[in-house]
């Protein structure tokens, strides 16, 4: 896990716990988990929330670390500025890596799936969260892993077509300068996402 | 780091004053002014006259009847500044004349005079880029040393900055000048043509309050106009529009005039701010320097005078009498160069209306 | 959120105001231009990458604008300039990626190409020498360092110091980088984006980490869409009027500009080149009346 801290954010959000999870085997539970947490009642129902509060993204659609961080700075913006067009901050990471403007959309794309092998968890809070990676490990059954391996994960298919980006001619093989310039372009989509339509 | 070589400016004091005659006919305004260089290096404006042209509200100046209206006022103009100058016709040097760009009909009308004129007394002629008199006449009031040039009237609206003997411009419409979009739209609403349309919109504007979107049509440094003017126009026609300006039944969603000249005003004005400042940084000028009839206009002064602040720098402009078209700007301009040993022989002395004569391809001779 | 302690503000307060030079990706124009890292390293990282580093484009309040029309065009032209980024890219036109929006406050956040101006490599610069003031030697250098110019850029080897000063345009080196320029304006021209300020501060020599030669186009400040041949036209009757008030003598570079861009034109040049000939004219004739 890797911890970023972005101190010009308000103090409640300027820390940002990154996990990222390879051959995970419970992905179809943690998916029941959370739908559960959102409506357990009482004081059980608080702590089950506080337990699985991350935001859960399939890593295939993921690219590189720059184009996570690139959400992720944009749905803390939108907190700091109470400009959320999703409940919390950790959905908003989900809304801002979707190129739908659909939350329900985005969760079910971009969420974790019954069939997810390589999950990232974000948690977005506040400073010295050391419990944070323990907490990640307690829910997740699967191999933590180092961020550097993100563009080996990246499902390109799936990318180009949710980004509508077109394949490069099939005839010849992908060069490393087309694959920078998809990665520059997605992440340009997320980033530019609120003024994009 | 490479230090500042100021070169020194090719122009030689004078070795005994010099007296200039200017004339001016290229527009609506007929002007004839004096002008004095003194061997200290000092110059004096001996006179100004201006007599302008007014038609009636809602029409503009035609090119037959402006000529005429030049022809029948040149004697009395020229008579009036020789006499208030407290000179004769004996002691002048040269007489400038306007040779462009402007309407060609009053353009040939003056320079008939000129040239009449030289004959009589044997004076040579100059003739004078009407847009570097502008520039001249404000640097030489303002005392501004480098500054960029905003020349905006009822036929020019250009972006202008020197550099190698020669007034570059930078920027300017694309279209319609900003003068000519303000005179428009002055006639659409019936604003009054004396003194001059312009001067109506900006009174007009001081009673607006609402700010109606209208197209911000700025193309790197040039800009363009017509698209404001026919919103602006368009504005006219919204059922919303009260031509007297006043809310029947209370309504308070309305448009009036003085909303239109207002929106108008801080639209067009903002451009022109705007490529202005782009002008600026690009050259790394702080000062500019506001010259053309629109140039009077007191919100586009107070506009330009914020941005140079926050630049650092700060706003030239003139006043009435020397923004708007007169003699003794084409005086000043004609009598530089006549001292850097120009002068327009009488078989060459034409007029071109058209922009074939323009800012940037005269040569200033008369500066580093 | 307009206050000045916002999240935005605060980045920008803790980043590095570019001044001028040729690192600024682009010139101080009429909006600040900071160099920040948008993400800073972590903990267990603290790899620095020049790839962290982003532009930020802060087009602060104009004093001189009614509020309701700066605030309108601030908004509009953020907005304006990361859609006609993500149009480009789209297209494959090379062009930093957006890496931060807040269009509130007027902020863009853009990959920072660490590379040098076509300007500053054509040694434009210096206008009206004697009188410009010290912030703006932007692009003077010292001959030493004008050796090698295009050193890094492996366009071509040898004396590029004497090639570039000559402007020959028919050295391989400057050939190239016009061949470049017009190809990326055609990309552009095609995806219907018109750039609004094509200026040769706005093009940028760049190599990506592949090792190639790229030419970024940047500054989408005024950029738009249109499909009309007028737009078009007039985009390159700007590209031209820059190129000769910065480089005196250019008009075999704007040759070479315009044959590179009529080949990925294709068949639309035609009504291109037909209109850009009436926009020179016209630009000539414009005014009438003094």
């Amino acid at each position: 896990m890797e911890t970023f801290a972005y101190p010009q954010f308000p103090s409640d959000v300027s820390s940002v716990h990154i996990g990222l999870f390879k051959n995970v085997t419970n992905a179809a539970q943690l998916k029941q988990r959370l739908i559960s947490a959102a409506t357990m009642p009482g004081p059980e129902g608080e702590q089950e929330r506080a337990a699985v509060n991350f935001a859960f993204i399939d890593a295939r659609l993921i690219c590189s670390l720059v184009h996570l961080q690139t959400a992720i700075y944009q749905a803390i913006l939108a907190h700091a500025q109470g400009a959320l067009r999703t409940r919390t901050v950790h959905s908003e990471v989900l809304w801002a890596l979707s190129p739908s403007t659909n939350i329900t959309d985005a969760i079910r794309r971009y969420g974790v799936s019954d069939t997810t092998e390589s999950l990232i968890l974000v948690r977005i809070g506040a400073q010295g969260g050391t419990s944070v990676e323990t907490q990640m490990a307690s829910i997740v059954k699967g191999d933590l892993s180092s961020l550097e391996s993100l563009p080996d994960i990246a499902d390109w298919t799936l990318i180009r077509k949710y980004h509508k980006i077109t394949a490069p001619d099939s005839k010849k093989s992908v060069t490393d300068a087309d694959l920078e310039k998809s990665r520059a372009l997605v992440v340009s989509l997320v980033a530019a996402k609120g003024v994009l339509s | 780091m490479p230090g500042k070589i100021r070169k020194r400016s090719p122009l030689k004091l004078p070795d005994k004053p010099y007296i200039a005659l200017g004339l001016e006919g290229s527009a609506n305004k007929l002007g004839a002014g004096v002008i004095k260089h003194a061997p200290n290096g000092s110059t004096t404006v001996l006179s100004n006259v201006r007599h302008t042209y007014i038609t009636p509200p809602g029409e503009g100046f035609l090119p037959r009847d402006t000529a005429q209206h030049h022809r029948q006022w040149a004697m009395s103009v020229i008579k009036d500044a020789i006499e208030k100058a407290g000179i004769s016709m004996h002691d002048i040097d040269c007489i400038c004349y306007t040779k462009g760009p402007g309407m060609g009909a009053p353009l040939t009308s003056v320079a008939l005079v000129a040239r009449t004129l030289s004959l009589l007394y044997n004076k040579p002629l100059v003739g004078v880029n009407h847009c570097v008199g502008h520039i001249e006449m404000g640097r030489q009031i303002t005392g501004a040393q480098n500054p960029v040039v905003l020349y905006v009237s009822g036929g020019n609206t250009q972006v202008i900055a020197y550099s190698q003997q020669c007034y570059r411009i930078f920027g300017e419409t694309l279209d319609i000048a900003v003068g000519n979009c303000l005179d428009r739209f002055a006639r659409v609403i019936n604003l009054p043509n004396d003194p001059s349309p312009g001067y109506n919109i900006e009174q007009e504007a001081k009673k607006g309050t609402r700010l109606l979107p209208l197209p911000y049509t700025t193309k790197g440094m040039d800009v363009s106009l017509s698209g404001i003017l026919t919103s602006t126009e368009a504005y006219t026609m919204d059922k919303r529009f009260r031509s007297d300006g006043r809310a029947d039944d209370g309504d308070k969603d309305i448009i009036t005039p003085q909303d239109l000249c207002f929106s108008l005003q801080e639209t067009v004005f903002a451009m022109l701010v705007e490529i202005t400042e782009r002008a600026m940084a690009h050259i790394g000028s702080k000062e500019v320097l506001i010259v053309g009839g629109v140039g009077c206009n007191e919100r586009l002064q107070e506009m330009m005078g914020v941005m140079a602040q926050e630049r650092g720098g700060q706003v030239f402009a003139t006043d009435e009498r020397f923004c708007i078209d007169n003699g003794i700007m084409i005086a000043q301009a004609g009598l530089l160069s006549y001292r850097m040993g120009f002068q327009t022989p009488i078989t060459k002395s034409t007029c071109t209306q058209r922009q074939v004569f323009r800012t940037d391809q005269v040569h200033v001779a008369w500066r580093a | 959120m307009q206050t000045s302690s916002s999240s935005t503000q605060l980045l920008l307060a803790s980043s590095t105001l570019i001044s001028q030079g040729a690192e600024a990706a682009s010139p101080l124009r009429i909006s600040k231009v900071f160099k920040a890292r948008l993400h800073p390293a972590s903990r267990n990282d603290a790899k620095n990458s020049p790839d962290e580093f982003v532009l930020l484009k802060y087009r602060f309040n104009k004093q001189y604008r009614h509020p309701t029309l700066d605030g309108t065009l601030t908004k509009a032209r953020v907005t304006g300039e990361a859609r006609a980024i993500v149009k480009c890219q789209r297209a494959g036109v090379n062009v930093p990626s957006v890496r931060m929006v807040d269009a509130s406050e007027g902020v863009l956040g853009l990959h920072w190409i660490d590379g040098k101006s076509v300007r500053f490599l054509l040694g434009g610069g210096a206008e009206g020498e004697e009188e410009v003031d010290e912030s703006t030697v932007e692009d003077v250098v010292d001959e030493e360092e004008e050796e090698d110019l295009l050193a890094g850029y492996d366009i071509s080897k040898g004396t590029i110091y004497t090639r570039l000063v000559g402007r020959d345009a028919s050295d391989e080196a400057v050939e190239e980088i016009m061949q470049k320029i017009g190809t990326e304006i055609a990309k552009m021209h095609r995806a219907d984006v018109i750039h609004g300020d094509l200026t040769t501060s706005n093009m940028m020599l760049y190599h990506p980490r592949s090792g190639r030669t790229d030419l970024v186009l940047i500054d989408f400040g005024l950029a738009y869409t249109s499909t009309l041949v007028e737009d078009k036209a007039v985009d390159l009757y700007v590209l031209e009027r820059a190129f000769s008030s910065t480089h005196p003598a250019s008009e075999d570079l704007v040759t070479l500009v315009l044959k590179a861009y009529e080949k990925t034109m294709g068949k639309e040049w035609k009504s291109i080149s037909r209109r850009l000939d009436d926009v020179r004219l016209r630009g000539r004739k414009r005014s009438m009346v003094g």
